[in-house]
């Protein structure tokens, strides 16, 4: 509970019920019921018993393989799914970026979808007045602003989409894996806007494979390892070991 | 404690009820070509047939029969738009629930919400038709408000429960629109409460859209007082369902992005 802590992760396990083909109605599970093919829903543990505090203005990086319980760990963070054991609490105004565009509306305008997508993270009409001409300028979409969402191509989309979420004045962001947006100059431009965040002293958690932004861009990395902390420590040392394993 | 909470979080959280709210009530007619012209024909067209239909099928002695069907079906069109949509609210936006946070309960208050709006721009044709059939109005027409407000929190209760229900049960859906349909003739809309043989009036007193719909019609159509122990009742009892309705949201909410 220090004043310092962003997020608090304390003995966390996640489970998920394995289904195979879910039998989702009543009508299906009689059928499956009487074919002696209720299958028992298998559970699998995501994640162990994971504590882990991170502070405020760290840059951390969740590294790890495939299934691993990386994503598993940040939506827990955003409360987009809640533990099967343990506790989490998170200090601040939180954003996560897992999906780009979650939330647009493809009949609606790009300056219309600003004010949707901008008011599901929680800003108010006002804080979106503010910060509207920044995000357009960020998205250097121009006067595409004013059509639909529909009409554009995907670049187009996801520059929208990642200019939304990083103006959003948030204290902590979750992101995941979203990093390769648009061309070359719209990427770099975005990595410069998360340093610039992360200099203002905001709480950043990344989950990526590529190891070089990890390199340059986090602080602290944390190895997850079949639901559970492999290693944490130094971006350094942990991508040492993690590449002498995985490399 | 807790339920400031409820009440703060929803504050900061504003803006995204109202932008709900308008894309429900917007999204719904766009691309059409009469746009937000249907919100108003949708139930104009409906009463034409109604008002056409019935008469001849059903004999009911009253003065104005147009009238006396139209302040019931209009609140009970509400009621039933508003519960099924309400009903689907949750699993329709699966999606967005897989990927970003925000109180949940939002989607259930905005459906709700946008209908009651769609309810209040509808009621605009039946002054309309208050006036120039000549029934008029009378100063009974301040109970109208607190009438909308019990039906509000009963339909947001049981939005709330069957909304999130139907993410783990999706046969509550169609469950759901035949008890509607059910309701339509369990509750005194093209009929008078008196046509009913004695045996069934214990549905009407069970049916809280019943006794509303009596409570509309005693205040818009036979300019008098409603039933003052009804009101009470149902005041209460809309306050009990609405908070029962939300305990019950909140516990289940915890495994939606799991069964979506």
């Amino acid at each position: 509970m220090e004043k310092n802590t962003a997020i608090e992760v304390n003995h966390v396990s996640k489970d998920f019920k394995l289904y195979y083909d879910k039998a989702n109605t009543l009508k299906e599970k009689l059928l499956f019921f009487s074919k002696k093919n209720r299958d028992k829903n298998d559970i699998h543990h995501v994640l162990k018993d994971i504590s882990l505090d991170i502070k405020k203005g760290e840059s951390v990086a969740l590294i790890g393989t495939n299934g691993s319980g990386k994503s598993t760990l940040l939506k827990l963070m955003t409360k987009i799914i809640y533990p099967t054991k343990g506790k989490i609490h998170t200090y601040g105004k939180l954003t996560s970026l897992l999906e780009l565009g979650a939330g647009f509306h493809n009949d609606f305008t790009g300056r219309e979808n600003i004010y949707f997508n901008a008011s599901i993270f929680g800003l108010t009409r006002k804080e979106i007045d503010e910060k509207i001409d920044e995000i357009i300028n960020f998205s250097e979409l121009g006067d595409f602003i004013d059509n639909p969402v529909r009409t554009y191509s995907s670049g187009m989309y996801m520059r929208l989409a990642f200019s939304i979420a990083i103006n959003v004045q948030a204290e902590i962001l979750l992101i995941d894996e979203i990093l390769a947006v648009g061309d070359q100059h719209f990427q770099e431009k975005c990595f410069n806007k998360l340093r610039e965040l992360k200099k203002s002293g905001k709480t950043i958690v990344i989950v990526t494979h590529n190891m070089k932004q990890v390199e340059e861009f986090c602080d602290r990395a944390v190895w997850l390892y079949q639901g559970q902390i492999r290693m944490d420590g130094e971006v350094k040392d942990v991508l040492k070991e993690y590449l002498k394993v995985c490399g | 404690m807790i339920r400031m909470n409820v009440f703060k979080e929803l504050y900061n959280y504003r803006e995204l009820l109202k932008t709900n709210i308008k894309k429900e009530i917007r999204g719904k007619y766009k691309g059409s070509w009469l746009g937000i012209l249907w919100t108003f024909l949708n139930p104009l067209l409906m009463l034409a047939v109604y008002a056409f239909v019935f008469p001849y099928i059903l004999r009911v002695d009253v003065d104005n029969y147009t009238i006396f069907m139209i302040v019931a079906l209009i609140p009970w069109n509400f009621f039933t738009t508003a519960v099924q949509t309400g009903t689907n609210s949750v699993v329709i936006e699966g999606n967005i629930l897989k990927k970003v946070y925000f109180p949940r309960e939002i989607i259930p208050i905005s459906t709700t919400t946008s209908q009651l709006i769609n309810f209040l721009i509808t009621c605009l044709i039946m002054v309309v038709f208050i006036i120039f059939s000549g029934v008029g109005f009378s100063w009974h027409i301040i109970f109208f408000p607190l009438l909308v407000l019990i039906q509000y929190l009963i339909t947001l209760g049981l939005s709330f429960v069957l909304s999130a229900v139907t993410v783990f049960v999706r046969d509550v859906s169609h469950f759901v629109s035949v008890v509607l349909m059910l309701g339509f003739y369990a509750t005194p809309i093209v009929y008078l409460s008196s046509m009913l043989p004695q045996k069934f009036q214990i549905f009407l007193k069970i049916n809280p859209m019943a006794q509303l719909v009596e409570a509309y019609r005693s205040v818009l159509y036979y300019h008098q007082l409603p039933d003052m122990t009804m009101l009470a009742i149902w005041g209460f009892g809309s306050i009990v369902i609405v908070v029962l309705g939300y305990i019950i949201f909140k516990k289940l909410e915890k495994s939606f992005v799991e069964e979506l």
